[in-house]
């Protein structure tokens, strides 16, 4: 069995910025990411949505780059760039030939330095991130489900539990204040992580690293509200309208153990038996076998990626001639079984192998083929901010690969419960198709 | 409304000097039975990817019943001779691989990749699927009223409903007017039509094979002759049905979707194939137009106006024809005034020559961007593919970003002039009627369709 291991150096600049450099010469290609440990569970409360449009305002002008320069800038090296927000973690992400390297980590580090924007930006990214949520959700059959209906199905504590696209009134109530409050309070370097992977030395990276970055002040730790869920004891329903699509649906959420625990490892495991494509356990009964559903997929969404209360999702669409209940049932069974028999010895050996082969994808690629390194940079940033162990993206495998037979029957057991679920029904208004006049 | 000024940026580091861009060596091979392969080494991970293609797809096969190669595709995956459905899925996990079957308008394809260390195995079993699946009826069956139901559900995406119109406006009579099958034409599948499908189209005379990844490529050139050697069959030749007539004039075809809370503007026109000796220019006049994040109409109606998230343009290349389209989902007030933007940037771009900064840039995102296919294994078996598939020269890969850059601004005039057809342009609405049809009427004469297709009015 061939490992992959990844040559990392890392380092802290003096104002708290962490800088993580992934060297490696296979193309003259280099992926630089800054993570802010800031995502939209810990947003705060009347301002829905806020820490995803705050996102789209890094691009609309730092101090020296105003608005349209980063992006022109990036474009016309010869690169690509992005950013996303998730739940504890927000990040901006460029590639570009290696030659534009300077140029990235200047452009990053102006807008760590100093946003400078204006209500008429604010403007416009608002109406912006207003045909986003519409082209994604309110337009879309089955948009944003589940992971926008779950969570308030799901979850008691605000921080997990509300719109993580924002409603449209409190994307209205932002203002600019918000904005350079925000900023001031996350977007510290104390706050963040340097990634830069690919075509580039270590020490090269670190020099200049600390050439644009090392005069960024850093900022008062920023104060992060509680984030934990009161125990969870009783099995929680709710039902959303679909507009669109005609078929019934329903997504079931288990809450997922602590991360980097061994259970966390079982669960995973189990969650690949479960949902792992066309073999895994639900996709054959439903799909393939009981054919009462049309799609079953699913799992647990950024394992690496979360730092607080999360759930392994199964999402079902079924055939409208099956009810709900018949589903849900047939969704049970195939619960039960793995609880009651566990998996086999051949089964667990085949999830092992497949886990590494997807991890060694993740780290390679992970977004299509014009983000290299993506997700060897998530992982890294992860592992940095909320673990300070960036090494981990080398030994994190070990803990998959010895899962044995016996974890992953007892965390069926003990996280798969009916009192530890949410389920969201998702009901088309109508569900014959009927054309209006 | 007053466009603001743009600044520009203030102390931005210069490109230091670049590093070649240097394309792996590739091994190629005819088998004796025809079968073509490109190989490539890529030792970024302990994996490989790889595709098995073969020349004919649902355009092949469209007096048969459209969409009739990728349910052949779909149905492949689900048994052989010698592995039931079951099994196929749990022996693909055991070796860690990712497989899928399908087809498009030109070819149908198996893709895969896998642990280095399980070549072999994965190789086996692909060779089993392209040759040995035995379309056990049940499988077809399910398969099929799966099928049903996808075609239901891509009826509700607008998306869907844009590019099927547009794809019927741009090609009438010929194959490539039809992007998906309608639920009769599903229900009427047989599974004897999907065998004759089969056994038509996969032959390694019609096959070519690329693999990318870590392996030794004269090791990996005796597998697959081991495992693809023993294959025999002709290439099936197919007739190139007759030129669709290029639309004169724009017109509005509205797709009503009731409740729609955003519209999905969705323009074409008639372009080029891949081999046409101007598809860098056009490519890189689609780059200036909407092809990138910087290009003029993103930074119009997005970043200026916030009419849209995500505008966008593409050229389209299929393998007898291709096409030019613009898109943009945006607020339903706006349709009328980003369809006028759309126009106005690329009547703009055919009549004023493009400033050399700016072309200097877009040259720049270009090439860069061509050269991130280097940095992934799937990138470059995709660019493999283009060059394989499409019969381009042996050095495209590498004399591609000096083309780029050797375009001037008077080529990019012509290049405008020529293909990006705004008095043809067809433009394709999809939204609610009570809200865009007056705002559309605007543009041309209007039809207007429902969800399900059917014209209405």
């Amino acid at each position: 069995m061939k490992r992959l291991q990844v040559g990392i150096e890392s380092t802290t600049l003096a104002n708290g910025l962490k800088v993580v450099i992934a060297p490696d010469t296979t193309a003259p290609v280099v992926t630089v990411g800054v993570y802010y440990k800031i995502g939209f569970r810990l947003e705060p409360q009347g301002r829905s949505g806020f820490a995803h449009l705050f996102e789209h305002m890094m691009f609309q002008g730092s101090a020296n780059a105003p608005k349209m320069q980063h992006i022109k800038l990036i474009n016309s090296s010869g690169g690509v760039l992005n950013g996303s927000t998730s739940y504890d973690v927000t990040n901006y992400y460029e590639a570009v030939p290696s030659n534009a390297l300077e140029r990235v980590l200047w452009l990053e580090a102006d807008r760590m330095r100093a946003l400078k924007v204006d209500d008429e930006n604010l403007k416009n990214q608002r109406d912006v991130v207003k045909e986003e949520v519409r082209v994604n959700v309110m337009n879309q059959p089955y948009g944003g489900f589940p992971w926008l209906d779950m969570p308030p199905v799901a979850f008691r504590n605000w921080a997990n539990a509300h719109n993580f696209y924002g409603d449209f009134a409190d994307l209205d109530a932002a203002d600019l204040k918000d904005v350079q409050a925000f900023f001031k309070t996350y977007y510290v370097p104390n706050n963040a992580v340097l990634l830069v992977l690919g075509d580039v030395k270590a020490e090269e990276g670190i020099a200049l690293a600390n050439k644009h970055f090392a005069d960024i002040p850093a900022g008062a730790p920023p104060p992060f509200a509680d984030p934990s869920e009161p125990e969870q004891n009783e099995e929680r329903c709710g039902n959303v309208e679909e507009k669109f699509g005609t078929l019934p649906a329903m997504a079931i959420g288990y809450v997922m153990p602590k991360r980097r625990t061994a259970d966390w490892c079982a669960m995973a495991l189990l969650d690949q038996a479960l949902h792992g494509g066309r073999a895994g356990r639900l996709h054959r009964e439903l799909v393939l076998e009981k054919q009462i559903a049309v799609e079953a997929d699913g799992g647990i969404d950024d394992i690496f990626g979360y730092n607080g209360p999360t759930q392994m999702t199964t999402r079902i669409l079924h055939k409208p001639e099956y009810s709900s209940d018949a589903a849900l049932t047939a969704f049970d069974v195939v619960i039960r079984e793995v609880q009651q028999n566990g998996i086999s010895v051949d089964e667990l050996e085949q999830l092992k192998v497949k886990w590494r082969s997807d991890y060694y994808a993740t780290l390679e690629g992970g977004r299509g083929g014009y983000m290299p390194k993506y997700g060897l940079m998530h992982l890294l940033a992860c592992f940095t901010l909320f673990d300070n162990e960036p090494q981990l993206v080398n030994t994190i495998l070990d803990g998959f690969l010895a899962v044995t037979r016996e974890e992953i029957q007892a965390a069926a057991k003990k996280y798969l419960r009916n009192e530890k679920r949410a389920i969201v029904f998702r009901t088309p208004v109508n569900a014959g198709a009927k054309e209006a006049a | 409304m007053a466009t603001r000024t743009v600044e520009v940026a203030i102390g931005v580091p210069g490109l230091s000097a670049e590093r070649a861009v240097t394309w792996p060596k590739r091994t190629k091979a005819h088998l004796s039975n025809g079968l073509e392969v490109v190989l490539a080494e890529a030792h970024s991970i302990p994996k490989f990817h790889g595709e098995l293609f073969f020349r004919s797809g649902n355009a092949a096969v469209a007096d048969r019943a459209p969409g009739l190669a990728e349910m052949t595709a779909t149905v492949v995956r689900t048994g052989t001779v010698k592995r039931a459905s079951r099994q196929i899925e749990e022996d693909l996990r055991r070796i860690g691989a990712d497989l899928s079957s399908n087809a498009g308008a030109d070819t149908s394809a198996i893709s895969f990749s896998g642990l280095s260390e399980f070549a072999e195995p994965l190789l086996g079993l692909v060779n089993e699927l392209a040759r040995e699946a035995a379309f056990p009826e049940a499988e077809f069956e399910r398969e099929r009223r799966q099928k049903l139901e996808e075609v239901k559900l891509e009826r509700t995406q607008p998306g869907f409903l844009a590019s099927e119109r547009l794809r019927k406006v741009l090609f009438g009579a010929h194959p490539y007017a039809q992007v998906s099958p309608s639920e009769e034409q599903v229900a009427a599948y047989k599974r004897e039509d999907l065998q004759k499908v089969y056994r038509d189209v996969h032959t390694p005379e019609n096959g070519l094979l690329l693999l990318v990844g870590d392996f030794d490529s004269q090791a990996m050139m005796q597998n697959v002759e081991k495992v693809f050697g023993a294959w025999t069959g002709k290439k099936w030749e197919t007739k190139t049905a007759a030129s669709p007539a290029h639309p004169r004039g724009r017109r509005v075809y509205l797709v009503h979707v009731p409740g729609a809370v955003q519209t999905q503007i969705l323009a074409g026109c008639h372009a080029i194939t891949r081999k046409n000796p101007d598809w860098v220019k056009v490519g890189l006049t689609n780059s200036l137009y909407g092809g990138a994040f910087n290009s003029r109409l993103v930074m119009n109606i997005r970043e200026d106006k916030g009419y849209t998230y995500s505008p966008r343009s593409g050229v389209h290349a299929l393998r007898q024809h291709g096409y030019f389209s613009v898109s943009a989902a945006v607020r339903n007030d706006v349709v009328a005034a980003s369809l006028t933007e759309i126009f106005y940037e690329m009547d703009k771009l055919r009549s004023l020559p493009v400033p050399e900064p700016e072309l200097a840039d877009a040259q720049n995102y270009l090439s860069g961007v061509f050269s991130m296919g280097l940095a992934t294994q799937d990138g470059l078996l995709s660019q493999l593919s283009t060059v394989a598939l499409n019969e381009l020269p042996d050095d495209y890969l590498e004399t591609y970003r000096a083309k780029v850059r050797a375009i001037t601004p008077d080529e990019l005039l012509a290049t405008a002039r020529k293909y990006l057809d705004s008095a043809n342009m067809q433009i394709v609405v999809v939204g609610d009627r009570a809200q865009i049809e007056s705002q559309a009427a605007l543009f041309g004469e209007l039809e207007v369709y429902n969800a399900q297709g059917k014209h209405i009015s």
